[in-house]
């Protein structure tokens, strides 16, 4: 039963290597594929707590921002400057220790919630968050960081300039990867069927014996401190600068939900999928009927809720129940 | 097995036992009769640990238990059949019987319990793959019985399994339970209002109202007392 339980990894980490090379080779696919993959990592760090909780974080969006805080913090500390490149380093560390310090807050006060009351809670969180660095005006205040010298300063300009425009995205690929194994090792272990079962029922989990505050509050951890590695490297490194009304924009949380519900909750490959289309769409559309897209994609992710209301790969698992691409798909 | 001293809990500023005490003797049935709003089902959650008591003490084999999570007490041999049907609705029959033992100590045993569930439950081994949302009322029933035997419990709390049962279903259930109970030697403590059917299957009964224990004694004894009857149970 067990064989072949990480083929489905292999299936997604084929598709990121596609996109990868028909980024860089083809001419001027960089832009639309760095954005598609920015949405894959969004769905995929956002799937490891819905996906395997069934609880709306509406405050996703927060940890993505503080994770660009946290790497804006450190690179344009100047007693970090000497580091060069290895700056990145503490910058990662920082962006995922904040987020994990709010996560662990809020999730041990929220997380005693259930279903629509946390989703309440977090959107409260997100604009505290926000309204608190402005209204203090630490870090900046609402004007924000800019961490373009400090880059240069610390990376050298011919470097800055790659990251910016190159590394930054690839390591979007990298978190994306990482988030892709992160599901489907909860997939295949304990903590994974306690946290399906608690997402199933939860006071039925418990009667089982699943500690179920434990494991909602380590998915919730985990999927925080994933967003926050995106935000530092697809906001932080590749703009160069953290605005708190760009970094907190409630929209970024409805972008995870409808990818992740697009492609299938739970599912190793619908966030992949979900942002597979989800990129293309905005992409596109926003090219070639600028100002129209909205009202294009919403009734067009309506229709596809209709036709796979458990998600594309949700309902592609169905059918492929006892064939042979059965374990591919997860 | 389980002894329950002066017992008190609520939820937010009410409260709702007033310092219950009650005794499940191993390897009988022991009951707990009431109406709605008693406090039955508040008594096996906060035995459980799914509600922090306020007061008063747990003891289950001799130790001390009161303050310990749930998960903790499914380690050591409790479980709860909880109200209503809690199956995994998307999970197959075998998922969720599997789900079952997910203890350390339950899943070392998962083979053997397995082969006990499908001797007990024939009507679940017909069905593995089916997903356990699209049973019926009585074999969701079944299945919430059956996946907390695989916690390899040796004290099953159930909490009112004959609600929403036709009454044909309601005697299977029952019948069910007193095999499960005497081949697997277990210590049962049943919370019900079917006062009849309670009535021939436990040994000792209680009777809870308005968060007090009215009366206890064994089931005949209950059964012919006129005051307790027309008081507490309606018939």
């Amino acid at each position: 039963m067990n064989k072949g339980k990480y083929y489905p990894l292999f299936v997604a980490i084929g598709i990121f290597l596609v996109l990868f090379i028909f980024g860089k080779f083809a001419q001027g696919m960089w832009e639309p594929v760095a954005l598609i993959m920015f949405y894959v990592a969004v769905g995929e760090a956002f799937n490891v707590f819905l996906g395997f909780t069934g609880y709306v974080n509406f405050g996703y969006v927060v940890f993505m921002g503080l994770g660009s805080y946290g790497m804006a913090l450190v690179v344009s500390s100047s007693s970090m400057a000497g580091l060069g490149p290895w700056i990145l380093i503490p910058g990662f560390l920082f962006a995922a220790i904040m987020a994990g310090i709010l996560a662990a807050g809020v999730g041990a006060i929220a997380l005693r919630l259930r279903g629509a009351y946390f989703a309440i809670a977090t959107i409260g969180v997100n604009q505290g968050v926000k309204f608190f660095i402005e209204g203090a005006k630490i870090w900046g205040g609402s004007e924000g960081i800019i961490i373009s010298k400090p880059l240069k300063v610390a990376l050298g300009p011919h470097l800055a300039n790659a990251v910016t425009t190159f590394w930054a995205d690839f390591l979007v690929f990298m978190i994306a990867i990482l988030a892709a194994v992160i599901t489907i090792v909860f997939l295949h272990t304990r903590l994974g069927y306690g946290l399906i079962a608690l997402r199933e029922d939860e006071d039925a989990a418990r009667v089982m014996g699943v500690n179920t505050t434990k494991y909602k509050n380590i998915a919730f951890l985990v999927s925080s401190i994933l967003a926050a590695l995106v935000g530092a490297t697809a906001w932080c490194l590749k703009t160069t600068y953290v605005f708190p009304d760009d970094v907190f924009a409630l929209s970024y949380t409805v972008d995870a939900i409808v990818i992740v519900m697009m492609g299938g909750t739970g599912t190793l490959l619908g966030p992949v999928v979900g942002g597979l289309i989800y990129g293309i769409l905005k992409y596109w559309l926003g090219i070639l009927l600028p100002g129209f897209q909205l009202l294009i994609l919403a009734p067009f992710i309506i229709i596809i809720i209709i036709l796979f209301p458990e998600g594309i790969v949700g309902v592609l698992k169905k059918r492929v129940r006892g064939k042979k691409l059965e374990k591919f798909i997860a | 097995m389980l002894k329950i001293v002066n017992l008190e809990a609520g939820y937010g500023p009410m409260q709702v036992l007033w310092k219950i005490s009650l005794n499940a003797e191993e390897g009988n049935v022991t009951a707990l009769l009431g109406p709605n709003g008693a406090g039955k089902s508040t008594t096996l959650m906060s035995t459980l640990g799914s509600i922090k008591p306020w007061g008063g003490e747990i003891y289950f084999e001799g130790k001390d238990v009161t303050t310990l999570p749930s998960h903790k007490k499914v380690e050591m041999g409790m479980t709860l059949v909880p109200e209503g049907r809690h199956v995994f609705p998307n999970l197959t029959v075998r998922e969720n019987i599997l789900m079952g033992a997910y203890t350390k100590r339950a899943s070392k045993l998962m083979k053997e319990s397995l082969d006990l569930i499908y001797t007990l439950f024939p009507i679940l081994k017909e069905r593995p793959g089916q997903k356990a949302g699209t049973l019926s009322g009585g074999q969701q029933q079944m299945l919430t019985i059956a996946r907390s035997l695989m916690t390899r419990p040796k004290f099953l709390m159930l909490d009112e399994p004959s609600q929403g049962l036709a009454p044909k279903l309601v005697g299977e259930v029952f019948e069910t339970i007193q095999k499960v109970q005497s081949d697997m030697g277990l210590t049962v403590l049943l919370v019900e209002q079917n006062v009849d059917i309670t009535l021939e299957v436990a040994k000792y009964v209680y009777i809870l109202h308005e968060g007090t224990i009215k009366a206890e004694g064994t089931s005949d004894t209950i059964k012919h007392s006129e005051d307790v009857r027309v008081a507490y149970l309606g018939i």
